[in-house]
């Protein structure tokens, strides 16, 4: 299927600058295993508050494997090269992989691990659906009587790991636990467990703490997981956040949303960018990409030779006019120029896109309302200090943030992202995460963003008027609908609005994955709430098109006489030649198009006529004038 | 599609363009050529059929026209170079084959004129074309005067357009003034712009501002495509009275102009016997007119993994293969005829989901380019029903938030509908901008930037990451000193925002496009640096710096940035012990458990960072290298096809990157060397040399080079060398 069949879909991935960044993250790979404490406190269902509507029906454990399940399922949909595992500890069963050269299962006693660190496969998630849905009919889940070593489990997580993503850029282990103190009072087990822990962080395995509480006791991170935990001193310190039922919010959403908040590996987009603020004056900034348009894959294709589907890989031969295969030597680029090529030697061809070094280069300072609000072409980049390289550098880009946002104003500024990246003008424009936000998932943070400006290439002209009309009472009406139909919070949150060509194709993907029956119906929040438009400002709107009617009776009436004195001067003398005298046929409106399809006159227009209505209705102009009009009516049978 | 042309050039070969004058090093005739040979390779470039071009020589040796041919008078050394037809690069090396100084004189430029209006009008006939002569000429011969008006109503009558550009004519308003001018040329030139006056259609200008003006960038004119011609509703019409529906058309505002890609290619191989030749021959000096190129084509097999196939790996048959799509490492086959059933069905439409107001969305919420909304031609009720929306948003300083499928069946969009009502432009419309759906938005965490939040929760606004008053103070002096919105000049000298973005060219475009151009009329010329007005851009103007001096010297000094010296941004520098967020004293705690120096292979990657991390001595690293390396073997070694690879290429890193950290590059260096030996003859069971190359080479593993670490004895070239 060809998802990029239609022009407005090509907004990235439609140069070789976008692709670059995706192919830098294949080297960033992540893989995240979730442990999760199953333990007696831990399957206890929440007790029954007697509030039927909001009750909490989910066990600590139940609610971390539901909230492992979708996760999962995201990250099919948005990190399909990354890994996934889920580890159970404090198991009564114990269960490692059987695979020759590693530990049996009695290495790790009361470690379970469910999923094995890997791409997710249709078998995983069905695994983990059927424990989820169904419960647990294998008495997975059931604590054991003896105490689990943490020191085992954190061990168990670092041969996981070492074996199955040796050399992932960004490896992480979820701990989702209520129990703040697992060996209290000896010592020489806490110990050890700080000794594994160290191992991790020296294998390069960011540890991530969601700890479950309960009522109103606090998780003391004292008491056992500040030896167990490391942070970068300085940098990025994000706090530990305790997940809760209560408040109307069930457990599992409350762990979903602490996860999710950490669920995407933070991978920058560049790092140790010079931002040349003045002449002189140089500090370090990281780039990260928080947007980026997330497609349904492509297609591949599928080895159905064999007993089992197998993905093929394609291998790629270059040949030339004649099949004879190329070798890489021999491989020069050339531009095509009138039928024939241009050559350029490799060190001219990348002579030619030198623009400079890498950088981010201030020109200068305007006002926020200089920034046109047409100007736009693609995503922004989100910055933020780093002191790596230039000592000082946070405080720096914190009063210029603070500045340009006292202020009003933005930078204009020079940009080359990367080595050979082609040069850009962008905007830098300071976000704030407000203080108040719900959830600080919604809100984007503190920070500057490289908003790209259009150069004038990108610019388009349209030749045509659109006359600007004075504000009347129609307008007054149209106001108070605006008023009436604010969204949700008077705002766009990107999180409540799924894609759903996005969602429909993973959904059908995923249950012929999984052999289960295919659905018939989308759940699809971006369809308008059509019963509470018609209930909020049906009225409103009715009044309003009764006034419009009206007015365009009267304007109508206007043109035709108006028109009608033009042609009037027109026919006196007949000085005017032929072909100017006749209504410019690209401004048939498509109701007179449809008339003269239907009086069967369509034909008198001139193939030049013809394709210029074609043109504007985006539609090829090849072929002969019967073709041309088979293709316009064809067009007016559907559209008009 | 673009309007037909047809343009003569006339191009004075006489005698007197072989000179140089005005202190130019250049020949009249090589400076003229600069402009034709720049708007001919345009031509070229454009490569449309319908934009044709002719090129008559004047002064030629030889005489060849159609009314010299007849027998008229006046039409001598006048010779058709290229009669009018679509422009390629043979051609353009024909004529340049011809374009030289003839050493004549004696043509009549006038007679050229008219050579070129009868060639455009027995090409064109009546069709619709855009008719130009351009006439190149430093007006040094006589010519018959006596006919001007003839000419410049034949002219008119042919709706041609004459320019005529000549070679150091005065120009009053580009500032040019020729001094000791000759008689005939003045009188020459007053006779041209005479002619000029006279035509309905013509422009007249000096030679020198013409070059001057080929390095500002031609923007290609691309004409507004319309992406949307249908319904934008309000409620859904299908199902509830009250819904409000109005005819609009989408065309783009902004659409990314891309830049010139190169096509892979190779030299053509002749098939005959005389490949000898071309073998000896250096290929950097084969000059580019001998040579031809080929197009480069991909030919795809296919593989799947088979452990029991040599390599892993089998070859299969096209035949076997489906299409299907991945689930996680799960691959789904799916019959040609489901392949759509993923495809979620929609229907072509734009209806709006709510209001929000302009100050809830920040611009860069934008996921890409820009379309322009306005309602439907000479229909009343769109055009009023639209208009008051533009005016009602702009009104309550409100966006719209929509859906929006441009086709049946195309993926839905989110679109934010922004008002422009034309104060300023006098064109109404909405603009829209696509914004990120859920799975579009990665929520990254970053710190607050105005205060510090400590490990133990505490709260500081005092803090080296956050700016003192001083720093704020001078920042914001600053960022106020270098405003550039009135910096800029517009056409009349008043002040204006400076960089607007009609005056932001893409630099990489025009420069590839130039160079282009210029290679193509000069294969062996040399590559130009960037024009100036190119990077114009690039650094802030230099009045303005020199203007806001006080400003940034106390920025600077308020900054205290200190550059950290690049020897201590790597690992050398002593890092201070790690420790988790307790405080513990971990590497005492390691040092009990740890008290053996031995690296198990299964632990390795910590245990040899803390046997490294506490060694006192070289030769402790030494022994802890060795383990390590021996691990790494024994992984290859032990390695089911490529199983163990990237483990050993995980401890590999490692190992490279803490003995780069202690100095030590010749201690990788010799190990890598061992293990390139032992993988390549095959000692370590079995061809490993995928491990060399995709684990090691591809993974950045090699040798340590000088150029990474001062006291390493490999040079680049060796570890290049090293590499093959």
């Amino acid at each position: 299927m060809d998802w990029k069949d239609n022009e407005d879909n090509r907004q990235d991935g439609d140069d070789g600058e976008e692709e670059l960044d995706e192919t830098d993250y294949k080297t960033q790979k992540d893989a995240v295993l979730f442990a999760i404490d199953v333990s007696s406190s831990m399957i206890q269902p929440p007790p029954n508050t007697g509030d039927k509507k909001k009750a909490d029906t989910d066990s600590a454990v139940a609610a971390a494997l539901k909230c492992a399940y979708q996760i999962m399922q995201q990250r099919i949909i948005a990190q399909p090269k990354d890994m996934m595992g889920i580890l159970l500890f404090g198991t009564e069963k114990s269960k490692f992989r059987d695979e020759p050269g590693s530990r049996s299962s009695s290495g790790y006693p009361h470690c379970y691990l469910l999923t094995d660190l890997d791409i997710p496969s249709a078998g995983d998630v069905k695994q983990l659906k059927a424990l989820v849905e169904e419960g647990d009919e294998e008495g997975i889940l059931v604590p054991s009587k003896d105490e689990v070593l943490m020191s085992n489990v954190l061990f168990c997580a670092n041969q996981v790991f070492t074996t199955n993503a040796a050399n992932f850029g960004s490896r992480r282990l979820f701990i989702i636990t209520d129990n703040d103190d697992p060996h209290s009072g000896d010592k020489t087990i806490k110990s050890s467990a700080a000794v594994r822990a160290k191992d991790l962080y020296d294998l390069g395995v960011v540890i991530e703490l969601f700890p479950v509480s309960r009522d109103n006791d606090k998780f003391d991170l004292t008491k056992f997981y500040d030896d167990i935990i490391y942070r970068d001193p300085g940098v990025e310190a994000d706090e530990v956040k305790s997940s809760k039922s209560g408040d109307g919010i069930t457990l599992l959403n409350s762990l979903i949303s602490n996860i999710n908040s950490k669920q995407t590996p933070k991978r920058s987009y560049f790092s140790n960018l010079p931002f040349e603020l003045a002449p002189g004056l140089t500090i370090g900034i990281k780039g990260y990409m928080p947007l980026h348009r997330q497609q349904p894959h492509r297609t591949c294709w599928v080895w159905i030779g064999g007993e089992k589907a197998q993905l093929a890989y394609s291998e790629t031969a270059k040949v030339d006019s004649t099949t004879r295969t190329v070798e890489k030597t021999e491989i020069k680029k050339a531009y095509k120029f009138g039928g024939e090529y241009i050559y350029f030697k490799p060190e001219e061809a990348v002579a030619l896109k030198d623009m400079g070094k890498k950088v981010l280069r201030v020109i200068g300072f305007k006002p926020r309302s200089q920034l046109p609000s047409w100007a736009s072409v693609k995503k922004s980049i989100f910055i933020f200090p780093s002191e790596e390289h230039f000592v000082g550098s946070t405080r720096v880009f914190s009063a210029l943030w603070q500045k340009l946002l006292k202020s009003q104003k933005i930078g204009i500024a020079w940009f080359i992202a990367r080595e050979n990246a082609n040069p850009i003008m962008v905007a830098i424009i300071p976000s704030r995460n407000p203080e108040d936000a719900q959830s600080s998932t919604q809100a984007f943070p503190d920070g500057l963003w490289l908003y790209p400006l259009p150069f004038a290439d990108d610019v388009r002209t349209v030749e045509f008027e659109a006359k600007r009309r004075p504000a009347d009472e129609v307008t007054d009406k149209m106001r108070e609908i605006v008023m009436n139909l604010q969204l949700p919070k008077a705002s766009y949150n990107p999180l409540k609005y799924p894609n759903p060509s996005l969602q429909w194709h993973y959904k059908i993907l995923q249950a012929m994955a999984l052999e289960e029956d295919v659905p018939d119906k989308l759940d699809d929040p971006t369809v308008p709430k059509y019963r509470q438009i018609d209930k909020r400002v049906g009225g409103n709107l009715a009044e309003l098109k009764e006034m419009v009617a009206e007015k365009a009776k009267v304007l109508m009436e206007t043109r035709a006489f108006k028109r009608e004195i033009e042609d009037y001067d027109d026919d006196r003398p007949s000085k005017r030649a032929k072909p100017a005298a006749k209504k410019p046929s690209g401004h048939l409106n498509n109701a007179q198009l449809k008339a003269a399809m239907e009086q069967d006159t369509l034909k008198k227009l001139t193939v030049a006529e013809l394709k210029d209505i074609l043109v504007s209705k985006g539609l090829s102009t090849a072929g002969k004038k019967a073709e041309l009009l088979e293709k316009l009516e064809h067009w007016l049978g559907e559209n008009a | 599609m673009a309007d037909k042309e047809a343009t003569v050039y006339i191009i004075d070969v006489g005698e007197s363009m072989a000179d140089c004058h005005n202190g130019r090093e250049e020949s009249d005739l090589d400076f003229s050529m600069r402009y034709v040979w720049d708007k001919l390779s345009t031509t070229v470039a454009a490569s449309r059929k319908t934009w044709t071009v002719g090129v008559l020589g004047l002064n030629t040796r030889k005489t060849d026209n159609k009314q010299a041919h007849e027998g008229l008078d006046g039409y001598e050394h006048i010779s058709v170079l290229q009669e009018l037809g679509p422009m390629s690069m043979t051609s353009l090396k024909e004529l340049k084959s011809k374009i030289k100084p003839s050493g004549r004189s004696g043509g009549d430029a006038i007679s050229a004129i008219v050579v070129a209006q009868c060639m455009i009008d027995a090409f064109t006939k009546k069709l619709k074309y855009n008719r130009k002569i351009v006439l190149v000429t430093n007006a040094e011969t006589p010519f018959d005067d006596d006919s001007l008006e003839d000419v410049s109503s034949k002219l008119n009558e042919s709706n041609i357009e004459l320019v005529i550009i000549g070679v150091d004519f005065d120009d009053a308003e580009y500032g040019f003034k020729e001094e000791d001018k000759s008689s005939i040329k003045r009188r020459n030139e007053q006779a041209l712009e005479k002619l000029i006056s006279q035509c309905n259609l013509a422009v007249y200008g000096t030679m020198a501002q013409a070059v001057d003006e080929l390095s500002v960038p031609r923007i290609k004119h691309v004409r507004p495509f319309k992406s949307y011609d249908g319904a934008l509703t309000l409620g859904d019409p299908a199902s509830y009275q009250s819904a409000l529906s109005i005819h609009v058309e989408r065309y783009f505002k902004t659409k990314r102009a891309a830049v010139p890609s190169a096509s892979t290619v190779v030299i053509k191989q002749e098939s005959g016997g005389h490949s000898q030749s071309t073998q000896t021959m250096d290929e950097e000096d084969v000059p580019m007119d001998g040579v031809e190129f080929s197009g480069v084509k991909q030919l795809r097999t296919y593989k799947v993994n088979d452990p029991d196939a040599p390599g892993g790996k089998k070859d299969v048959e096209m035949e076997d293969l489906a299409r299907g799509y991945q689930y996680g490492s799960t691959v789904v086959p799916f019959s040609e005829s489901d392949l759509n059933i993923t495809k979620l069905e929609t229907k072509k439409g734009l209806t709006v989901l709510g209001f929000v107001p302009f100050s809830n969305y920040e611009p860069f919420m934008n996921m890409g380019e820009t379309g322009l909304i306005v309602a439907q031609r000479q229909n009343e009720e769109a055009e009023i029903t639209l208009s008051a929306l533009i005016h009602a948003l702009h009104e309550v300083e409100s966006y719209a938030v929509a859906r929006y499928v441009q086709k049946d069946g195309a993926q839905p969009q989110i679109l934010l509908l922004k008002p422009n009502p034309g104060i300023e432009d006098e064109f109404e419309c909405l603009y829209d901008v696509p914004l990120p759906f859920a799975e579009d938005v990665r929520s990254y965490q970053f710190p607050p930037l105005d205060k510090v939040v400590t490990v133990t929760g505490n709260v500081l606004t005092e803090h080296r990451l956050l700016p003192s008053e001083d720093l704020n103070e001078a920042m914001s002096d600053y960022v106020d000193a270098m405003d550039i919105s009135t910096f800029g000049a517009d056409d009349d000298g008043k002040p204006s925002e400076y960089a607007p973005i009609e005056e932001l060219y893409n630099p990489v475009i025009h420069r590839v496009n130039q160079a282009i151009r210029s290679r193509a009329v000069d294969p062996d010329g040399a590559i130009e640096p960037p024009a100036g007005i190119l990077l114009r851009f690039s650094n802030p103007p230099e009045k303005l710096v020199e203007k806001a001096k006080p400003e940034i010297e106390s920025l600077i000094e308020a900054a205290e940035i200190k550059k950290v010296p690049a020897k201590a941004q790597g690992k050398r520098w002593k890092k201070e012990a790690v420790k988790p967020l307790s405080g513990l004293d971990i590497d005492s705690l390691l040092g009990q458990s740890r008290k053996t120096k031995t690296i198990s292979s299964e632990n390795a990657v910590p245990e040899f960072k803390q046997t490294i991390a506490t060694a006192d001595d070289d030769a402790t690293v030494e022994d802890a290298v060795k383990q390590m390396g021996q691990i790494i073997r024994k992984l290859i070694e032990d390695s089911f096809a490529d199983l163990f690879y990237s483990r050993a290429a995980e401890n590999l890193r490692v190992m490279r990157e803490e003995l780069l950290g202690l100095e030590l590059p010749g201690m990788y260096n010799k190990f890598l060397t061992a293990l390139k030996r032992s993988i390549l003859s095959g000692e370590l069971n079995g061809d490993r040399r995928e491990m060399w190359f995709k684990h090691i080479l591809a993974g950045k593993l090699s040798l340590i080079t000088s150029e990474e670490s001062e006291v390493s004895d490999v040079t680049e070239e060796q570890a290049k060398a090293f590499m093959k």
